[in-house]
């Protein structure tokens, strides 16, 4: 196509001409070093964000399945059959679930307390534990917002229970929750031996729970709310994503700039060859013809620019992960050095957004080279 | 000669052509009045002093420009009815056109600069190259196919810019002043080479010089003045 065949050899011919050069050369650099930028930055977030979200999926159910309204479930072997027969799940544990008030010393204070088949003792949030100064191996009451009746009339269910452990306060969680063994709690909550506030399902796609959510729905009926692990940790997962909205958006504002580097360089170019562009015309090259010649120099240097950022930040993410070169406080982040993790569909979305920028800043001086009156050039040329 | 004309039908037909430049009192008529028909085979010298606008008259011909008043036809098409991208097409089929100054594109090779006008006319690249080869040959010029327009002397340039101009076998060939940038010898050489290769390759030939030396070697020749053109003899 004559359009490339030309904007390729005014480029080559930059190398010569110093006015084309310099600023072809600083808009090719621009948007190599944005877009390598931005897969970089991409990267670590994405590094990151996996990260959180393995801890969300290893702390929260994939599926949460409670009554509707305040109700229980008290046949716990039947609902659990029924659970465990919706394909893709791969486990189901009740729960029992409620609020507490937990006493040492004068001072108490409320905490919402889960109980589950697999705990062995009573395990505090460090957010519990921290305003009463509550430490392992105490031995704290345990009042329950449940009642049951004595000769004296309802008495509130109190328990006895040592603290087994504090557990590190939880990733995403909005509330937190102590966890307690499964049969305590039901007494606590007065549920009966095989009662339970809900079930906890594991799934063998996490990542995709709305199907397995329908289903569940489906196999229970309208008397039950069910609820996926992103819809439990909302507000962190809407966080999450607008976090990578605002990165994304902010680095890009790089790509702009350089993007803007390559109008100038089209427009140089446009201006320094008028006298082209007007025999171009004088030789049957339409208007649109003439703007397609600029329009592919400013296209040539963007795909370069974006083509060479893909590939020096991919190489530059994948070694700073091998590298470990970004140490991070393992006992406050949980790994030792910053992860990168390259997601595909970042480094395409990214290289069609530049590329689609390049053409749109390219167009404009593109489009006045189109314009330009061939009489007028060559008066000028 | 071009084919698709048969001999005596008029492949330009200027009527009333007036142009002037600038506005209100700064403006400056520069002729008007200019009525002309060219037909095939023809060979046609306009003189006239410089400034008389014998360029600006030639930019009307090639529908680079808009008249102020009057009509130019090209094979019966009114320039002025026509959208830029038409004009680009009818005039990429129709006209070639042979600058004072070579206008040769500094970045491509002889070659490529007299095939231009077959890439724009979508030819491929080897059936363009092949097209231009020959009419290099044609000028005496094929040794230098690969070189770089810098590396010529103004002749050979000239004789590229007239290869360029005659590759697509126009109907119509328009010369302003070609060979105002040559010294004596080289200009008669490219002005017999452009009127011989201008009979064979195109329909006709309208030559603009200021020079009647010129001027006598064309067929008819018509003088360029404020009130139109008038037939010399």
């Amino acid at each position: 196509m004559i359009s490339f065949f030309l904007a390729r050899r005014y480029l080559l011919a930059s190398r010569r001409d110093a006015q084309v050069g310099v600023v072809a050369l600083a808009a090719f650099l621009g948007l190599l070093l944005g877009v390598a930028a931005l897969v970089v930055s991409l990267a670590l977030l994405s590094g990151f964000q996996t990260n959180i979200r393995k801890r969300l999926l290893a702390e929260t159910p994939h599926l949460l399945v409670t009554p509707v309204g305040r109700g229980e479930f008290r046949d716990a072997d039947r609902f659990a059959g029924k659970l465990a027969a919706v394909p893709g799940v791969t486990s189901v544990s009740p729960v029992a679930k409620g609020r507490v008030w937990v006493s040492l010393g004068g001072q108490a204070m409320p905490v919402m307390v889960v109980g589950r088949e697999k705990e062995k003792g009573l395990v505090l949030d460090a957010s519990q534990a921290r305003p009463i100064g509550l430490v392992a191996g105490e031995t704290v009451t345990l009042v329950s917002s449940r009642s049951r009746l004595s000769p004296l009339g309802p008495v509130p269910i109190v328990a006895t229970m040592r603290i087994s452990g504090i557990a590190p306060s939880a990733t995403g969680r909005k509330a937190a929750e102590a966890s307690m063994p499964l049969e305590d709690a039901r007494r606590l909550f007065a549920l009966g031996p095989d009662g339970s506030t809900g079930y906890e399902l594991r799934l063998k796609d996490p990542e995709h729970p709305a199907r397995a959510a329908a289903a569940v729905a489906a196999a229970l009926g309208p008397s039950v709310a069910v609820a996926t692990w992103e819809e439990q940790n909302r507000a962190l997962v809407l966080a999450l994503r607008l976090e990578r909205f605002v990165l994304f958006a902010a680095v890009f504002l790089i790509v702009i700039v350089a993007g803007l580097n390559l109008a100038a360089t089209s427009a140089v170019l446009a201006a320094t060859r008028s006298g082209d562009a007007a025999v171009l015309s004088v030789l049957g090259a339409s208007p649109r013809a003439v703007g397609r010649v600029f329009l592919a120099a400013g296209a040539g240097v963007g795909t370069a620019g974006t083509l060479g950022g893909l590939a020096l930040g991919v190489a530059a993410a994948v070694f700073l992960e091998r590298a470990g070169l970004v140490p991070l406080p393992a006992q406050l982040y949980g790994m030792a050095h910053a992860p990168f993790r390259v997601a595909p569909l970042d480094v395409l979305a990214v290289g069609v957004l530049s590329i689609l920028w390049s053409l749109l800043a390219a167009s404009i001086p593109a489009r006045t080279a189109a314009r330009l009156s061939p009489v007028e050039a060559l008066r000028g040329a | 000669m071009a084919p698709e004309t048969a001999p005596g039908a008029p492949l330009l037909a200027a009527e009333g052509l007036g142009k002037g430049f600038g506005s209100g009192e700064a403006r400056v008529e520069v002729f008007r009045n200019v009525s002309l028909t060219v037909r095939a085979g023809d060979l046609l010298a306009i003189t006239g002093p410089s400034g008389c606008g014998k360029s600006t008259l030639l930019h009307l011909f090639a529908g680079l420009d808009t008249p102020d008043e009057g009509r130019v036809f090209v094979d019966g098409t009114d320039w002025g009815s026509l959208s830029p991208e038409a004009r680009a097409a009818v005039r990429g089929t129709t006209i070639g056109f042979v600058f004072q100054f070579h206008h040769l594109l500094p970045e491509l090779t002889v070659e490529e600069n007299v095939a231009l006008p077959l890439f724009l006319a979508g030819r491929s690249e080897a059936e363009g190259r092949k097209e231009a080869r020959e009419v290099l040959e044609r000028v005496g010029l094929s040794v230098r196919a690969a070189a770089l327009p810098r590396t010529l002397s103004g002749g050979e340039r000239q004789r590229v810019a007239i290869a360029r101009a005659v590759v697509r076998r126009p109907r119509l060939l328009l010369c302003d002043e070609p060979t105002g940038s040559l010294d004596a010898s080289h200009a008669a050489a490219v002005f017999d080479l452009l009127t011989s290769v201008a009979k064979e390759r195109a329909g006709a030939a309208i030559v603009v010089t200021h020079d009647p030396e010129w001027a006598r070697r064309c067929a008819s020749i018509k003088s360029l003045g404020g009130e139109g053109l008038s037939g010399v003899s």
